[in-house]
């Protein structure tokens, strides 16, 4: 296995029931990259996302992260997600807790980090998002925005080696969705690997490297970004980028 | 005598007896209130037990747990009681007797009959409590690498209380009233001293609303204190 493979799909398959979600889905995520992943809804983009963390466990195939197969029932998952940094679009900050204790609970509990320095670096992090004077309030008194933000930091915290970004902006008003954004295009900016389930065929065309297309439970096209978007090869593709980008 | 006059008569009598009888009715009250407590503690741990016995994956706990639910919330708490205080015994299992506590087997049955009675209704309290607590609130916990057991103890619970506590309070104020069966076992709670003051004074119906107003008394501000309790929870978070 090459030196720069962080995730590697090989023939992943999920199933609800009888509904056949996810077919013999095969991509591999490299150190460093952005990855889009597009698609109509429906199509399996947030199932494929977040079977690379277990959320859903894959009926069929194997998911390789950093080289373990972590589909292996032998794995200690929580070891491994602990690298896998997931933002939802629904935020799920927990509610019982403040910002900072949102930050701070992951480290100091599973890392065993000194309370203190967990702390100070949080508000370091809060400080990058624009958010170091909501470090006492609770997810309750937040806007949106502030909350995603949050919940980004929070993932942060554990320092992964990659994020995992789940339809971030699409819980959003949309004067809030610029904010997140930027946070992402920063996170970009500094390197951090990145697979991103949206609908903002901006992001998806200016700041991701690659761009993945689903449709019916399969990769339909997986290609650079800008080729993608200026070439698509797939009539899927075309039919959908005409919907979303021609508003 | 005109209706005002009786009540007035009524109300006289209630009166004499609630203060000549208070040692009596006290003792009553504390034995009640000893007996729901204990009874409101070992139920919460036993249906908490329960309730993550019912919302496991282990199919022979889960099986255990939804009959013992179902089989004690189906069967009157009096003939549980009967059970256990009189049927252990020819069994072969008996209440341990403590020299210096009185009545100590007696009460170690009462109480135990009235835990395992409720421990099924808190069982259900409890599981609807951290079932409506959001699933995203889990996912997120996992998802940072929390053991389960972790997420349960520091995200899930913490939020649960919130929905369960309430529903609780309505609980304690149950058992609070329906220890009164355990007078039939000879454990001298306010229901038990009430028959006692009855059967000397010969006065029934005044007695039983002294008792009644006693109860009254009880609940009413157990359930203050539990609204009390909600709203100090609910600061901050929401």
């Amino acid at each position: 296995m090459a030196q720069d493979e962080l995730i590697v799909v090989k023939d992943l398959n999920k199933s609800f029931g009888k509904l056949h979600v996810l077919k013999d889905v095969n991509t591999t995520i490299r150190k460093g990259e952005v990855v889009a992943v597009i698609g109509p809804s429906g199509s399996g983009k947030s199932t494929f996302l977040r079977c690379l963390n277990l959320l859903e466990v894959p009926t069929g195939g194997h998911v390789f992260f950093e080289g373990v197969d972590i589909c292996d029932k032998k794995t200690n998952i929580d070891l491994h997600r602990q690298k896998i940094g997931m933002v939802f679009q629904q935020f799920n900050l927990f509610n019982n807790m403040t910002v900072l204790q949102n930050i701070t609970a992951a480290p100091v509990k599973i890392r065993k980090m000194d309370p203190k320095a967990a702390e100070e670096k949080a508000l370091q992090l809060l400080d990058r998002v624009g958010l170091a004077d909501k470090a006492g309030s609770y997810p309750a008194q937040l806007s949106g925005g502030q909350k995603q933000r949050v919940a980004i930091v929070r993932a942060l915290a554990m320092e992964p080696d990659v994020m995992l970004f789940d339809e971030p902006t699409s819980a959003l008003d949309p004067e809030m969705v610029g904010e997140v954004l930027q946070v992402m295009k920063d996170l970009a900016a500094e390197g951090m690997t990145m697979v991103v389930v949206t609908h903002e065929m901006s992001f998806a065309r200016e700041v991701s490297s690659r761009v993945i297309f689903m449709a019916d439970g399969q990769i339909r096209e997986d290609r650079p970004a800008r080729d993608l978007f200026a070439d698509p090869h797939d009539d899927r593709l075309k039919d959908f980028l005409s919907k979303v980008l021609n508003l | 005598m005109n209706p005002i006059e009786g009540l007035l008569y009524f109300l006289d009598r209630m009166v004499r007896i609630a203060t000549k009888y208070s040692s009596f009715f006290g003792q009553g009250v504390m034995n009640t209130l000893i007996i729901a407590f204990f009874a409101v503690l070992l139920g919460t741990i036993l249906g908490t037990l329960l309730a993550v016995m019912k919302m496991g994956k282990l199919k022979p706990t889960r099986w255990f747990a939804t009959a013992y639910i179902e089989f004690i919330r189906g069967t009157p708490l009096m003939i549980q009681l009967m059970f256990i205080f009189y049927g252990l015994p020819m069994a072969g299992i008996t209440f341990p007797t403590v020299s210096f506590i009185p009545n100590f087997d007696r009460f170690a049955a009462g109480i135990f009959a009235m835990s395992i009675n409720s421990a099924a209704y808190v069982a259900e309290i409890v599981r609807s409590g951290i079932q409506a607590v959001d699933k995203g609130q889990t996912e997120a916990a996992r998802s940072l690498g929390f053991k389960q057991s972790q997420t349960l103890m520091m995200v899930v619970l913490p939020q649960a209380i919130k929905n369960i506590l309430p529903a609780l309070g309505n609980e304690f104020v149950t058992v609070i009233k329906e220890s009164s069966i355990v007078s039939i076992i000879g454990i001298a709670d306010l229901m038990y001293q009430t028959s006692g003051v009855m059967s000397v004074t010969y006065i029934q119906l005044e007695t039983l609303a002294v008792a009644a107003i006693i109860y009254f008394i009880m609940t009413f501000f157990t359930s203050r204190l539990i609204a009390f309790a909600e709203r100090k929870m609910a600061n901050g978070t929401r």
